[in-house]
């Protein structure tokens, strides 16, 4: 990750505005996976000075540069606490990583979070002025549809079922930050949709489908799927907290694999399901807690939902270094020892589950 | 800092700490490095990396035999659960502590621990992942495309391009050897086979057998089975992004601008060419400044002649229309076997669109004059061989 992230850049007056002074970054959901993997990536970087870890938990163990707040950005009156914030600690850049990895039961506090809470952290960074925010998204947000191109590109609309509140509230957030764009034209907003995460680490609705030992798919589809390593996903931030480059982008791995290829690869037994039935299955199934995601999400397993990673790899310099296929391995070599109880799981978001 | 760094900062990283991590030399390799055990590949790698500190050897030695402890803890326990369901007759053997026991036990043989084996769950579930695995392909391409499985359907299209439908091709030679092209074809039968039979001919009777991709509608990609079927045998899903990004990497489109209406005629209408979309594989051709090869074929409107179509309560299903032939709904599922019927592909001179330049995409007469001229191409192909063919079944 280091090297690339020295690699010489496609613009360098972008390199000579970020060297001038150290940054200071403030990370929001700085105890998420990408949020505390950010922060431990940029403390390792000389041209971060600062960085600034909002939270609304104590963070165990701050870094050297690290200096921890502690705000529940659902409450109303975080808005003006997190600009406070923002203006005491001379923030540049805000990288605003708050939101939920999974969907969760809790749908009402779960819009608090996302949506409400990105509305909190976009008034706060104009009256602040911060100069760049940066957002994390989900090339899912796309939608699964059998009218989508092979690689779907930054200018297509977001057509993910919005009844679904896990992708509504991440629409609306993208809407607010491309609002702050708009409303203050100096800053730089860059917003990030990656491809669903997988590594040895990281835990979010799919590696909690590639757990099962019995995985469900959708009888006779088989789409085409994309995944991006949590290694360039934080890579893919860490490069946007350095390069002032305003837009959306495409996070994405190179490669795609059959969900059947991946299922196996994984060691997984398939379930194939008619996929009238699996609708209220799911709906059974997720009402009592059975299975990791809503009906909303079996539209993924019937259709394509793969992005074009060009205009991150020419205009933000982003290239990642793995591939699709070599994520899912990285991920099953982890996942093997899981299953044999010689990792333990990964740690789960005691605090959130608390909340909701 | 390596180019992949791996498991950088992972908790789970953390809570078993990597037995090879490479330690800085901080005297001269010592005399006696740690002997390497056959059994733990692990120890292998510690002992050529040579750790020169003896406490860093001490501490990989005691994380090796920790984890070794564990995995034979661990297939004792599963072994003695398999054990409960297979023979619960059996009486349990006293299993001494993980501890007193630093080696495995021993493979058992004979008929009874064969039965044992045999009863197992693992057992099926090793045979079931290795039958999964088989015939995986390594990589499918960008779109979709699997050589591996086309491999092993291509016995069936192989019988029926050869046999069945006997497939005679003229003017293959009009398909440039290499670069770009757009193959644009009438569309026909109720089953869209065409695409596949157009790819074969291309195949096996141009000079450097060029792999056609195909460009399908999107309504096959609604339904189970046929929509995974035609994209790993290398269909596309029609529109301009995806033969934009297909062209650009100089590859044999073949476009169907008919669409579902080419599908979906009535045999009354066969050879009679529907209106060719709005356009859409001129401008294409334009921008990209593609070739076009037009290409007639014939044969196909009668192997599954459609006399009429049921509309009504399919909308709800997805489905545009249920197609009634002389034999579909009536014997089921097998009335939708095609006829054997003689097919003739041929293919035209290429027409160039590069002359136009850039802005005669915007040109919507041209587009429209170029379109009209393209389809009275093919439909004037098609007319001479439906005159001239004296046999449906013979040619």
């Amino acid at each position: 990750m280091g090297d690339y992230l020295r690699a010489p850049m496609s613009r360098p007056r972008n390199l000579a505005r970020a060297e001038a002074k150290p940054r200071v970054v403030a990370v929001t959901g700085a105890a998420g996976f990408l949020g505390s993997n950010l922060i431990g990536s940029l403390e390792e970087d000389d041209r971060v000075g600062r960085i600034v870890a909002i939270e609304s938990a104590p963070i165990a163990n701050p870094g050297r540069k690290t200096r921890a707040y502690e705000v529940d950005l659902t409450e109303p009156t975080a808005d003006g606490r997190v600009a406070e914030i923002f203006s005491a600690e001379h923030v540049d850049t805000v990288a605003h990583l708050a939101f939920l990895p999974a969907p969760t039961h809790a749908a009402a506090w779960a819009h608090e979070l996302e949506s409400v809470g990105t509305m909190h952290v976009t008034v706060a960074a104009r009256h602040a002025q911060v100069r760049k925010l940066l957002l994390w998204s989900h090339t899912w947000l796309y939608g699964a549809h059998p009218s989508n191109p092979n690689f779907l590109t930054e200018k297509q609309p977001l057509r993910a079922p919005v009844r679904e509140p896990f992708f509504a509230d991440k629409i609306q957030a993208e809407e607010q930050a491309r609002k702050l764009a708009l409303r203050s034209p100096g800053a730089i907003v860059t917003i990030l949709r990656t491809a669903p995460i997988l590594g040895p680490t990281v835990q979010n609705t799919i590696t909690k489908y590639l757990a099962r030992k019995i995985v469900p798919t959708m009888m006779g589809f088989d789409p085409l799927v994309q995944l991006l390593h949590e290694i360039d996903a934080i890579a893919a931030f860490h490069l946007a907290v350095l390069r002032d480059v305003p837009g959306t982008f495409n996070i994405v791995g190179e490669g795609v694999l059959p969900l059947s290829t991946v299922i196996k690869l994984a060691g997984r037994i398939a379930l194939p399901i008619p996929h009238p039935l699996a609708q209220s299955f799911a709906a059974v199934g997720w009402v009592a807690q059975l299975v990791e995601a809503p009906p909303s999400f079996l539209k993924y397993l019937r259709f394509l939902c793969v992005a074009d990673g060009l205009k991150a790899r020419e205009e933000l310099g982003f290239v990642p270094t793995y591939t699709t296929r070599e994520a899912l391995l990285d991920f099953v070599s982890a996942q093997r020892l899981r299953d044999l109880k010689l990792l333990t799981e990964p740690r789960v978001d005691e605090r959130k589950e608390s909340v909701a | 800092m390596t180019r992949r760094p791996r498991k950088r900062r992972s908790p789970a990283a953390r809570s078993v700490p990597p037995p090879t991590r490479p330690q800085p030399p901080s005297s001269p390799p010592t005399a006696d490095p740690p002997p390497a055990d056959d059994s733990v590949p692990v120890l292998e790698v510690a002992a050529i990396e040579r750790p020169s500190d003896p406490h860093v050897v001490e501490r990989i030695r005691e994380l090796e035999s920790r984890i070794d402890r564990m995995i034979d803890a661990h297939a004792r326990e599963r072994e003695s659960s398999h054990d409960a369901v297979a023979q619960p007759s059996r009486p349990e053997i006293p299993r001494a502590p993980s501890s007193t026991r630093p080696t495995p036990v021993p493979e058992p043989e004979g008929v009874f621990d064969t039965a044992r084996e045999l009863l197992s769950t693992d057992f099926y579930l090793r045979k079931w992942g290795k039958l999964g695995l088989r015939n995986r392909s390594e990589e499918v391409d960008e779109f979709g495309y699997d050589p591996v499985y086309e491999l092993k359907v291509l016995p069936i299209f192989d019988f029926l391009y050869d046999r069945y439908f006997r497939v005679e091709v003229h003017g293959v030679e009009n398909v440039p050897r290499d670069g770009r092209c757009l193959l644009v074809a009438n569309h026909s039968g109720t089953l869209p086979l065409d695409g596949i039979m157009l790819r074969m001919a291309v195949r096996r009777e141009h000079p450097a057998h060029r792999e056609v991709r195909w460009l399908a509608e999107d309504v096959i990609f609604h339904f189970p089975f046929l929509g995974s079927f035609t994209n790993r045998m290398g269909a596309v899903r029609a529109c301009q992004e995806n033969a934009e990004r297909l062209l650009a990497h100089e590859a044999l489109v073949a476009v169907f601008p008919e669409g579902l209406k080419g599908i979906g005629k009535l045999f009354r209408d066969r050879y009679r060419l529907q209106r060719f979309g709005r356009g859409g594989f001129v401008k294409l051709g334009l921008r990209t400044s593609t070739p076009v090869v037009p290409v007639a074929i014939v044969g196909g409107e009668e192997t599954n002649p459609m006399l009429t179509r049921i509309e009504y309560l399919t909308r709800a299903l997805g489905i545009p229309y249920v197609p009634v032939t002389p034999t579909f709904p009536l014997l089921g599922p097998v009335g939708l076997l095609p006829a054997p019927t003689k097919w003739k592909i041929f293919f035209g001179e290429p027409i160039a669109l590069d002359g136009y330049g850039p802005e005669a995409v915007e040109d919507e007469i041209l587009v429209g004059r170029l379109t009209e001229q393209i389809r009275a191409e093919i439909q004037q192909k098609l007319d001479l061989a439906v005159r001239e063919r004296r046999s449906v079944w013979f040619g």
